[in-house]
């Protein structure tokens, strides 16, 4: 496989220009960062809802990538392999978080409330932004519990866009595991949006 | 013929791997399909909300920690880790402290309250040793002169 951004990067057309040789890219490492910086921290983000920690697997993640970048194989793009990097540092911020029973996530807001700023821009009836809303907290809380492994395929998935060859690759696991996955945590969102509902 | 989607079907049909049958009666079944379209669109919504609060925690974390932000520009100047490490490890070595300096407190050791006992004896045993007028090994023989005078 060679060497590419998503489509929204070849739209963009930024594509052509990260998809050179890893000395290239070793060079332009800042113009990887800023391309996929917002990505892994959206995911980091909506996976541990905790800003310090998001930022700090990101940055830990850009400076991984960038220690083993004369390793990158190019057998997968570019955003899976960063995403490779963030599933498994996010899973071991996960385990030690376990241990710091002292420590509060230090957050704000969530995507329920932003939401509801995004939406009211788009002119809908109040109704309506309450309903989607409704649906969109039900969803964030169903995320929230479903087990780690589940969490991690579903944002991939729904969040990140990522098909179901690309979230085996960044989970390493193989592919009708991760369909197993979604089937569950789709199963527990569906159930979720229909108690609220 | 199918009755209605069942929850493998429909996510099935979210993944978008839907069996032929599934299509046809998705396509044929209103109540189904409108299942679908909310299900598909409550996705798509919480898909927004998510990006939609990724930039705005994103914008102000930034605006509040450039120097961060700057020194990720060049990753070979970040000496995270071993901060990381730090900060990590610092509340457990606080707790360890705290827990050492409790316990000195309820288990006190008192090492010189049993030494004045212990030293008494031992200058017993010196004066005992000094003030000989013979060898251990001699004593018979001079409590026998001492009984003779």
């Amino acid at each position: 496989m060679q060497l590419s951004a998503t489509s929204e990067l070849a739209a963009s057309g930024l594509e052509r220009h990260i998809s050179m040789d890893v000395a290239a890219l070793a060079e332009d490492f800042e113009t990887l960062v800023r391309l996929y910086r917002p990505k892994v921290f959206r995911f980091a983000l909506a996976s541990l809802r905790d800003v310090d920690a998001a930022e700090t697997v990101t940055q830990d993640c850009f400076l991984r990538a960038y220690q083993a970048r004369e390793r990158f194989r190019q057998d997968c793009s570019m955003h899976t392999w960063l995403m490779q990097i963030a599933v498994n540092l996010i899973r071991d911020h996960i385990r030690n978080r376990r241990f710091q029973f002292w420590r509060r996530a230090r957050l704000t807001a969530k995507p329920v409330d932003v939401a509801g700023h995004a939406l009211a821009d788009r002119a809908q009836s109040p109704e309506a932004q309450a309903l989607i809303q409704e649906r969109v907290a039900a969803i964030w809380t169903a995320a929230e519990r479903l087990p780690e492994k589940q969490r991690t395929v579903f944002l991939l998935r729904f969040v990140e866009e990522m098909d179901l060859l690309e979230i085996a690759v960044v989970t390493g696991m193989k592919e009708g595991t991760v369909k197993t996955h979604l089937f569950r945590a789709l199963r527990a969102v569906r159930e979720r949006i229909g108690e609220t509902a | 013929m199918i009755a209605h989607l069942s929850a493998e079907q429909l996510s099935k049909y979210i993944l978008g791997q839907p069996s032929a049958l599934v299509a046809r009666h998705v396509q044929h079944c209103p109540a189904c399909r409108a299942e679908l379209i909310q299900f598909r669109d409550a996705l798509g919504e919480f898909r927004g909300a998510v990006r939609a609060w990724s930039e705005d925690r994103a914008d102000k974390y930034q605006a509040g920690n450039y120097q961060e932000d700057t020194a990720l520009a060049s990753p070979a100047a970040v000496s995270g880790p071993w901060l990381g490490w730090a900060s990590h490890q610092l509340p457990w070595a606080l707790l360890i402290a705290v827990v050492c300096i409790i316990a000195s407190f309820v288990f006190p050791r008192h090492p010189g309250e049993n030494a004045p006992a212990s030293d008494a004896v031992l200058l017993n045993q010196v004066d005992a040793q000094v003030s000989r007028t013979a060898p251990s090994s001699m004593e018979p023989l001079m409590r026998l002169v001492v009984e003779k005078q």
